[in-house]
């Protein structure tokens, strides 16, 4: 029984690292370009989230807000940092320094976006890590002996929405086309009336809303934000990322259940300490196995989502 | 005129790809540019839609001065430019690829238009949902001409559509640019199958790196000694 409970714990760490994990596919398949402020937009709607619900608004505008209500002002803040992101990494340092095939651009400019935000949250909140106000405990469904969290349910039922609407769009709308045609030939795509500064933003609002919304299940569910908090989450995202597969949407998801998984099988069996070995020791595997991930292909950056 | 090119120049770096050149084409004409490889015919044709910005020189299309706008603005007054390489998106399906074309336009008619394009092609229609990386040279160029027809183009520019296609097909190819001609559309063809291009073209235009060395009536080129020089590139 304990076992099946992990399991299903293990499926409601993995549907944060898959929401984070298909934040980063967007952007390597769509924009051939890893974003390295995901994290940090991540840790940016639970530091707001609870800097909203603890101290109010900031300049004395206001007392504490509710929860979910300071939760979704961070998810909100989490998109227009990612739309300012957008600005001055892929529109101006591009435009300015690089053609449209550059590449290294953004991706460094995008560190140093992650190094300002999270800076930011250091001065206004401080470093330590903070309890979160969510709901109480209390809220628990006990089905057949395993125990689910409501806050948790719900959460996974958001991710799970929000991803097949996410393809959806992307495989049956005209937004949706226009997205893969400047993914596949940006050029072509140019040609035929796609604007990039119209539709590239598109592409970090969706990161956002993701990486938001992600942020605030995390502090939901664990009860516990931090500035740091993007990093752990961040890079095991990656992993999963790899383990299912670079630029593979459905990969991303999977990958994300998987790494949720073997890290909460892996405290079962042999305890905390093991984990990192564990997940990191898994994406090494895959790399030595089959280094394209269980549903990659080779031709990253080539339009394929 | 509906297109009304002025002395424009388009730069790469320091390379000067197109020198001044001026050429025009009006409401029902085929013209053709004619040139060898690096002779500016392809910084030409993307210059006129918009994807480099020219140096210097005008674009009028219909009277409108186009200097400014982007490439979506004239794909919307009626522009259309079926690239070299045709440069369709081969991870999408060929419906996909057809709607592209139709990307701009918000009426209700593009179901219609893409009915239209499956009875023109009907090799397309058998392939409809399946990805383009399928279709043969020739079936790909169809595509990328039919995706530039959805978008109700007044203006259609061809970037040197018979390059690897089989006899066969260029002689279909050419059957179907007369035809979209007679239907109304204009077109500027850039080509360097001379012969069948200006077999089509009521004129043309003979670029030489950069510049417009030759023009006028597409019949006196056929007969100029000197074009076959041109075309070869022989300086």
């Amino acid at each position: 029984m304990l076992l099946i409970q992990q399991i299903v714990n293990g499926l409601m760490l993995g549907s944060v690292y898959v929401t984070v994990a298909v934040a980063f596919t967007l952007t390597i398949s769509i924009l051939n370009f890893l974003n390295f402020t995901i994290p940090t937009l991540f840790m940016v709607a639970g530091m707001v989230g609870w800097g909203l619900a603890f101290f109010g608004l900031p300049f004395g505008l206001g007392g504490p807000l509710p929860w979910p209500l300071a939760l979704a002002a961070g998810i909100a803040v989490a998109v227009a940092c990612s739309l300012i992101v957008e600005r001055f990494t892929f529109r101006y340092m591009k435009m300015k320094h690089g053609d449209s095939t550059e590449h290294a651009i953004p991706l460094v400019s995008s560190l140093g976006f992650l190094l300002i935000l999270e800076n930011l949250v250091r001065i206004s909140y401080g470093s330590d890590a903070q309890r979160f106000p969510g709901p109480g405990a209390d809220l628990t469904a006990n089905i057949g002996g395993i125990f689910i969290r409501v806050p948790q349910l719900v959460s996974f039922v958001l991710v799970i929405g929000l991803i097949l609407g996410l393809v959806w769009v992307i495989n049956a709308t005209r937004t949706g086309r226009g997205l893969r045609a400047i993914a596949e030939n940006p050029d072509a795509a140019a040609l035929l009336g796609v604007e990039p500064n119209r539709i590239v933003p598109i592409v970090f609002m969706l990161t956002g809303m993701l990486c938001g919304l992600a942020g605030a299940l995390f502090a939901v569910n664990y009860g516990e934000v931090s500035p740091q908090m993007g990093e752990d989450i961040g890079s095991k995202a990656i992993a999963g990322m790899v383990v299912g597969g670079l630029g593979s949407l459905w990969g991303a998801v999977a990958g994300g259940v998987i790494v949720g998984l073997i890290e909460m099988l892996t405290i079962h069996f042999f305890g905390a300490d093991t984990v990192q070995a564990a997940v990191w020791g898994a994406l090494l595997i895959t790399l030595l196995i089959r280094p394209q991930g269980l549903f990659g292909h080779n031709a990253i950056g080539k339009g394929k989502l | 005129m509906l297109l009304e090119v002025k002395d424009l120049e388009v730069t790469y770096g320091r390379t000067k790809a197109v020198r001044g050149v001026s050429l025009s084409v009006a409401a029902g004409e085929i013209v053709t540019v004619l040139g060898a490889n690096g002779a500016g015919k392809t910084s030409l044709l993307r210059a006129l839609q918009g994807a480099r910005k020219p140096q210097g020189g005008q674009i009028l299309f219909d009277g409108e001065d186009l200097t400014g706008m982007t490439a979506s603005a004239r794909v919307a007054r009626g522009m259309a430019l079926v690239p070299e390489g045709r440069q369709i998106f081969v991870s999408m399906t060929v419906e996909e690829n057809l709607l592209m074309g139709a990307y701009l336009r918000t009426d209700g008619e593009v179901k219609r238009d893409l009915e239209g394009i499956y009875d023109r092609f009907p090799n397309l229609a058998s392939r409809k949902d399946m990805r383009a990386s399928v279709l043969s040279g020739g079936e790909q160029q169809m595509l990328a001409v039919g995706r530039a027809l959805v978008s109700r183009p007044r203006l259609i520019m061809l970037d040197e559509p018979s390059l690897g296609l089989s006899p066969l097909f260029v002689q279909r190819l050419f059957d179907l640019i007369e035809e979209l001609n007679s239907s109304g559309i204009s077109i500027l063809l850039v080509e360097q199958n001379t012969h069948m291009a200006l077999s089509v073209a009521a004129r043309g235009v003979v670029l030489e790196l950069g510049r417009a060395t030759l023009s006028g009536p597409a019949a006196q080129l056929a007969a100029d000694p000197s074009l076959a020089e041109a075309y070869l590139g022989a300086a």
